[in-house]
């Protein structure tokens, strides 16, 4: 069983935490709404402390076309290989969600990743009705995106199915009745079972984000829960108001666990998922963040969770408050009443913290990152180009921003590094906004056991 | 070529240059085919990125869904998609788009 192999990844949480420090991590950066006519890019930054460039962008990969809107990425192969030894977290797969364009890109030189291949929108909108491809995840051999859209930017979207050679087999689920959107997906094999939310339709978030569009119920407020190899829904939760807009959902990373948590993002809740011991699927609300009353503004201002993630050994959460600018941490070893040990303050629209390390913080904590064991978690502030231009204008002509916060993972406890920042206001070719992020060696946001 | 056949497009924010569109031409097309730079993405009027001011005149946008009713209401067109009916006057680029985006809760609903 545990034979000696050489595959992608790590034989367990366990073995990845001892994993050597990240030196290189990877984000998107966008010139999309920026006025920058310029292809977005993939952005090597220099993390290492001992490196004379530590805390700069060392390498910029091009995407061959303008206007993609890179958003999030996912490796060809992650943990979930780690016994095929034919197998290597090679290829990063980074799909523009306006193009529906999906850029493959080759980093066996990690510092000088290099174009390997583009899977055409139009192909994958021909052969599958689909569109707007956002989370990917590797599945053994084959990979699987989520698709936001039909191929005319309607809802519900579904799941593309690619191969190992990066050709289109065709759409992944049997079956999406149920499904009235389309966001991120997490599974769990062990469990036969897949977790979807729901964000709107491309024709609803792409012009920006309108609360009569919430009114007139165009954005999502369920959450789905899947047979994975079946591959159909076979619980559906409409939260109602307590829910609405679920993105980013997370598993636990102990391979034999069968829960894990998420947020809806507009209600500002973090709710816990788990499959109870008959097969049932169930949800609890465990976090609530409250609203804020804001001068002139004529609706209390919700905190905007737009990312959330689980550290490896499965003991603290992390997530960020998007509109009013802070970052959380909470211990979650009582699964059911999280306590929240640490917070940080960056941007946002409450203004408590307007410049970070000497530098004027445009938006605020948004995409995160963590290492593998825990100690350091990256943010980007850039959410989506045109919701950036609605909320932070200012990020269109200043660029996004990437810090670093230091974690305390015996007594909880988080701050910002003084140490690191990477201002994108300050790229060759023009400010650009950064996005999600995702290390060589793999991350709490890839790696799933099987 | 009978008269019709083109519509003079006027970009007012790239020095007023004119372009002679065909009839089915989308404005984005004939700007980079004259080399003005427009921001670009979808090209099937699904994103909003290509969004521009129409300034005068009158397009058609067959199958154009990225704006929703203000922003049309604004004057707003999607470059990729948007055909003249007649002579235009537009303005395109993301310098435009100051009254594109509004945070929506700053300012009651319209
Ligand atoms: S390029 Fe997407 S709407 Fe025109």
């Amino acid at each position: 069983m545990s034979k000696e192999c050489c595959g992608p990844g790590y034989a367990s949480p366990k073995e990845a935490m001892q994993a050597d420090r990240e030196k290189l991590l990877h984000t998107v950066a966008l010139y999309v709404g920026t006025g920058v006519e310029k292809p977005d890019y993939l952005a090597t930054v220099d993390v290492d402390p001992d490196s004379p460039t530590y805390s700069s962008v060392v390498a910029r990969t091009e995407m061959p076309q303008v206007g993609d809107e890179l958003h999030h990425s996912g490796w060809n192969a992650c943990s979930s290989c780690h016994d095929d030894a034919s197998k290597s977290r090679q290829y990063l797969l980074m799909p523009g969600v306006r193009t529906s364009n999906i850029n493959v890109i080759d980093t066996s030189d990690d510092t000088n990743p290099k174009l390997h291949k583009v899977i055409s929108g139009d192909e994958i909108k021909a052969k599958t009705n689909l569109s707007a491809p956002h989370t990917v995840h590797c599945l053994g051999a084959d990979i699987i995106i989520s698709m936001l859209g039909d191929a005319d930017g309607n809802a519900p979207g579904g799941f593309l199915h690619i191969n190992e050679d990066f050709d289109i087999v065709g759409r992944w689920e049997n079956d999406i009745t149920g499904m009235n959107y389309n966001y991120d997906f997490w599974y769990q094999p062990r469990h036969n079972m897949m977790v979807s939310s729901e964000w709107g339709a491309p024709n609803t978030f792409m012009p920006g984000f309108d609360l009569e569009d919430v009114g007139a119920g165009k954005y999502g407020q369920s959450i789905h829960f899947w047979d994975f190899e079946g591959k159909k829904i076979v619980k559906s939760i409409d939260m109602g108001a307590d829910g609405m807009i679920p993105l980013e959902v997370r598993g636990l990373h102990d391979p034999d666990s069968n829960e894990g948590m998420f947020a809806a993002t507009l209600s500002s809740n973090v709710f816990r998922w788990w499959k109870t011991d008959d097969g049932d699927f169930e949800i609890e609300k465990v976090i609530d963040i409250p609203t804020i009353d804001v001068d002139g503004f004529p609706v209390p201002m919700p905190s905007l969770i737009t990312d959330i993630l689980i550290s490896m050994d499965d003991k603290y959460l992390y997530f960020a408050n998007w509109l009013h600018g802070d970052l959380r941490q909470y211990d979650i070893t009582d699964r059911a009443n999280p306590k929240m040990t640490g917070q940080v303050w960056l941007g946002g629209m409450l203004g408590k913290a307007p410049e970070v390390n000497g530098v004027k913080v445009q938006g605020a904590p948004q995409m995160i990152q963590l290492s593998l064991d825990g100690k350091r978690l990256y943010v980007t502030t850039s959410l989506f180009s045109s919701w950036d231009n609605q909320f932070y204008p200012g990020m269109k002509d200043q660029g996004g921003q990437m810090y670093m916060i230091d974690c305390d993972t015996d007594k909880g406890g988080i701050s910002i590094n003084p140490d690191f920042v990477v201002d994108f206001g300050k790229e060759p070719n023009g400010p650009s906004r950064c996005h999600e992020m995702r290390y060589p060696g793999g991350d709490v946001t890839s790696d799933i056991w099987m | 070529m009978t008269a019709d056949a083109t519509h003079k497009v006027t970009v007012a924010n790239r020095g007023g240059r004119e372009l002679a569109v065909a009839d089915g031409e989308n404005i984005a097309d004939a700007c980079e085919a004259a080399g003005i730079a427009v921001p670009i993405a979808c090209r099937y009027g699904g994103c909003i990125t290509c969004a521009g001011r129409l300034v005068s005149g009158s397009v058609r946008q067959p199958k154009g869904t990225a704006l929703n009713k203000r922003q049309s209401q604004d004057g707003y067109i999607l470059m990729c998609v948007a055909q003249p009916k007649e002579d235009c006057i537009v303005e395109v680029g993301v310098e435009t788009h100051t009254n594109l985006y509004r945070n929506p809760f700053l300012g009651p609903l319209k």
